[in-house]
């Protein structure tokens, strides 16, 4: 039963993701007053981009990066207890893995990057790599927080922690504090930055086409929706019924309350520059700090 | 009005020998024939006079007296009148000085007949190629009178523009020749310490269609019009009106006043689509689609009322020598009204959402910094100098068409950035808005449309005309010719001085800046380049009926 949970739980992500990117399509559309496309659009998106020829602007490395990262959040996803229930995997890796393995996604979007030569990808990766040094944190403390009040390391425990009714101020202070940079996270805009069409021409991912690119895509979803589990489960513990089912129902209709919200975000604020997205970034790491050290003396 | 004759007197008390002729079209229009020698203190003495500069014509008169010519012209803002400083020099030796030290926007216009008439201009501080591709042989000259206007060279290999020097320590980010930034070819090398720009350089004209000289060459007067619209995509009826009153002034016809009136009804009508269009350009720079969604959506009735006046979504094929070619009757002038008022109710909710927005604020704020004085200096118009605190306006300096009896106001920011220019077009089009519903309440009922023209036009008369497009002024260049055609026609769309501007206006900015300041002088690289693209994909076209694209459009399928 056990593996059978971190099965399910990857085939979730796996199935789910684009779906919830065609939600936040769909919504950008009804906010711009655009029809908008199909909601399995992002489903077809993959298949087409799949189908095609692999073509490579570089050396191994290019080529390895976009499996390297959508590895690296499957594993991730692997370890996530969804519903509150941890997998056979959990019990092997603690959240100094999941924060590990995150930025191994994003270590792969820059080894993709620098490895095609490219300007603009160039260009993209320096921003990628400031974002990354920037919010990685704010991750990192919503996990360590969680592990403090848990008085452990283990990953259903630190991510469960706010179940056992200890939520207090350092928790809201973090909730806020995730939730401003949830955009930043799932690479939305007002933190874009990226990837920016205009300037620099989706970055990262300019010399990627086919398989690739649906590689890449698939992992940016992914990662997108890991985000916001990860801020279902760990601050919005609406009901813990104990059957798993009904616990991943609740999560996964707490999961698209909050693509609504990435969503809503988006679509009403430009793109920030880098400079000025740092010293937001900043703030947030601060205010980090203030809730981990807050959680310390059990506020 | 008193400013014409102090200009008169000061040039000929100044330079008694240099100055042969001086002619007073009418009021508002000099022509002053000078020696080449001295064409850079003149030219200097007119701009400490007040002149702003405004474009350089040269043209090409070996057959009739072996020289080349040259025109620098000039506005006086305060006083509304143009002064063209007409000079010439033999075919033989065809130097003299460059007036781009003083004043650095003439620099492309003396760059451009270096190449396209081979004139040399001693002391030019950039003296490359700009118009003629690289491959293009040395020593031909495409604007003169014995090349013919469907000369095509053998391309040649291994020629490539050299960019100018990158400073020490940056990197080159290219722009161009194709980014989403710029929807039409240009290329902007932009140099990047980090992501601090420390200079720039320009090449474009990748795409000249040389539009001038097939117009002195295959047509005439009368078709000239419909290729004119065709110069902009945007701004089609300024260059049609332009280039009319042009020839008008040239030839000395009068157009009937209704016919005025609906002019600038269209110039008008074209104002409000471009700034919405640029509004929303402007939002998808900064990575804003909503704003450029909605403000699309509140374009599109303007676009189905140009259909409704001119048969057109857009180049409208409205204005001809003459006049116009349609009527506004009362029924579409219900429709006008109706359109307006609708489009300034939702665009009072754009600009304020625009105006409390403090994202938008700061993308824009600060951005592409240009002081009030080196505005003066590159001589920059439109929308980009009012946001820079100079206040001109050519419907208002030196009305033409109607707008001598419209009230109306002129914004003018201080800020002297980005955000101006984005208030500066804001507030313009509800200026439009008000123009549109003078005009309809004013405009006579009587009169025709379009003026029959009793004779010929006579040949080598000059005719120059400015219309204030949404961008900032056009200035069209006439002068007639014998063979019911112009013998020179020059063109000088706003986008033309601006990016000239355009280093100045991005050094210092960040990289992710470039997109918003390109894009805040509203860039036509078409008007500048004067060429068309045409989509020639009819290998396996299919032909709809009329009936099915109506239905495709309008049944929304």
């Amino acid at each position: 039963m056990d593996i059978l949970i971190a099965v399910i739980n990857v085939l979730i992500f796996l199935a789910l993701a684009p779906l919830f990117e065609g939600v936040v399509r769909k919504l950008y559309a009804k906010v711009q007053s655009r029809m908008g496309p199909p909601i399995f659009q992002p489903y077809y998106d993959l298949l087409k981009l799949l189908g095609k020829e692999t073509l490579s602007a570089g050396n191994w490395a290019f080529r390895i990066a976009p499996m390297m990262a959508l590895a690296s959040i499957i594993t991730a996803v692997s370890l996530m207890p969804l519903g509150y229930t941890p997998g056979f995997l959990t019990q092997y890796g603690d959240i100094i893995t999941i924060i590990y393995l995150l930025a191994l996604g994003g270590v792969s979007v820059l080894l993709g990057a620098l490895s095609s030569k490219n300007t603009y990808a160039m260009v993209g990766a320096s921003r990628e790599m400031v974002t990354m040094i920037m919010v990685e944190p704010v991750l990192a403390m919503t996990l360590i927080l969680g592990a403090l009040k848990a008085k452990s390391l283990a990953i259903d425990a630190s991510i469960a922690s706010s179940l056992g009714g200890s939520y207090g101020f350092s928790m809201v202070l973090m909730l806020v504090v995730f939730l401003m940079a949830l955009q930043a996270f799932v690479a939305r805009q007002p933190f874009d930055i990226a990837e920016a069409e205009v300037e620099i021409m989706e970055g990262p991912f300019i010399e990627y086409s086919g398989p690739g690119l649906a590689l890449f895509k698939y992992y940016m979803m992914i990662k997108q929706m890991f985000y916001a589990a990860l801020f279902v489960a760990v601050f919005v513990p609406l009901v813990y019924t104990g059957y798993f089912f009904v616990d991943v129902a609740v999560q996964l209709v707490g999961i698209l309350v909050v693509f609504v919200l990435i969503a809503l975000l988006g679509s009403t604020n430009p793109r920030l520059r880098i400079d000025q997205a740092v010293k937001y970034y900043a703030i947030l790491i601060a205010a980090s700090l203030v809730a981990v050290g807050l959680s310390v003396y059990g506020i | 009005m008193p400013g014409i004759e102090e200009i008169k007197s000061g040039l000929n008390k100044k330079f008694k020998n240099a100055v042969v002729a001086v002619e007073e079209q009418n009021p508002t229009r000099l022509f002053v024939d000078i020696k080449s020698a001295k064409v850079r203190e003149i030219s200097n003495e007119i701009i400490a006079m007040g002149g702003r500069y405004l474009v350089s014509i040269g043209c090409d008169n070996i057959s009739r007296d072996g020289t080349l010519g040259m025109i620098h012209t000039f506005g006086f803002d305060k006083d509304g009148i143009f002064l063209s400083l007409r000079t010439s020099v033999p075919e033989s030796k065809p130097v003299m000085d460059s007036i781009t030290p003083d004043i650095p926007n003439a620099g492309w216009s003396e760059r451009e007949f270096m190449d396209l008439l081979g004139m040399k201009f001693t002391g030019h501080p950039k003296p490359k190629r700009l118009i003629l591709a690289d491959d293009w042989p040395e020593g031909v000259h495409p604007l003169r009178k014995d090349i013919p206007w469907n000369l095509m060279p053998p391309a040649a290999e291994d020629v490539a523009y050299q960019l100018d020097e990158c400073p020490e320590g940056c990197s080159i980010v290219p722009v161009g020749p194709y980014h989403p930034t710029l929807h039409e070819p240009a290329h902007f090398a932009v140099f990047v310490d980090g992501e601090t720009i420390k200079g720039s350089d320009y090449r474009g004209f990748m795409t000249h269609r040389g539009i001038e000289k097939l117009c002195q060459t295959q047509l005439t007067y009368n078709e000239i019009p419909f290729v004119a619209e065709r110069i902009c995509g945007i701004c089609g009826s300024v260059h049609a009106t332009s280039y009319s009153q042009a020839v008008e002034l040239a030839g000395g016809i009068k157009i009937s006043r209704r016919a005025e009136y609906i002019r600038t009804i269209m110039l008008e009508i074209e104002r409000v689509h471009s700034h919405l269009l640029w509004l929303g350009v402007a939002g998808h720079l900064i990575g804003f689609d909503t704003v450029f969604m909605q403000s699309w959506r509140i374009r599109e009735p303007i676009m189905w009322l140009g259909e409704r006046i001119t048969g057109n979504r857009k180049t409208y094929g409205m204005i001809v020598i003459g006049g116009v070619r349609r009527d506004i009757t009362p029924e579409i002038k219900e429709d006008i009204l109706n359109v307006i008022g609708k489009v300034e109710e939702e665009l009072l909710v754009v600009q304020k959402a625009i105006q409390g927005d403090s994202a938008i604020h700061r993308r824009t704020k600060g951005v592409g910094y240009v002081s009030t004085a080196d505005t003066v200096l590159w001589s920059l118009v439109g929308p980009v100098a009012r946001a820079r605190n100079v206040d001109i306006d050519v419907r208002r300096d030196y009305p033409y068409a109607a707008y001598d009896e419209m009230k109306f106001d002129v914004p003018v920011f201080d800020s002297n950035d980005v955000w101006a220019t984005l208030l500066v077009r804001l507030l313009e089009t509800f200026e439009s808005i008000k123009i549109i519903r003078q005009c309809l309440d004013k405009m006579p009922n009587d009169g025709p449309i379009l003026t029959e023209l009793e004779a010929p036009i006579p040949a080598l008369k000059h005719g120059l005309a400015a219309v204030e497009a949404p961008r900032g002024e056009v200035v069209h260049y006439v002068i007639t010719g014998e063979k019911n055609a112009p013998e020179r026609w020059r063109v000088r769309a706003p986008t033309y001085p601006n990016l000239q501007g355009v280093p100045l206006m991005l050094l210092g900015n960040q990289l992710a800046d470039v997109p918003i300041i390109i894009g805040s002088i509203d860039p036509c690289f078409s008007c500048t380049d004067r060429m068309e693209i045409v989509d020639l994909r009819s290998g396996a076209a299919k032909t709809a009926s009329r009936r099915e694209l109506e239905e495709l459009s309008r049944n929304k399928r």
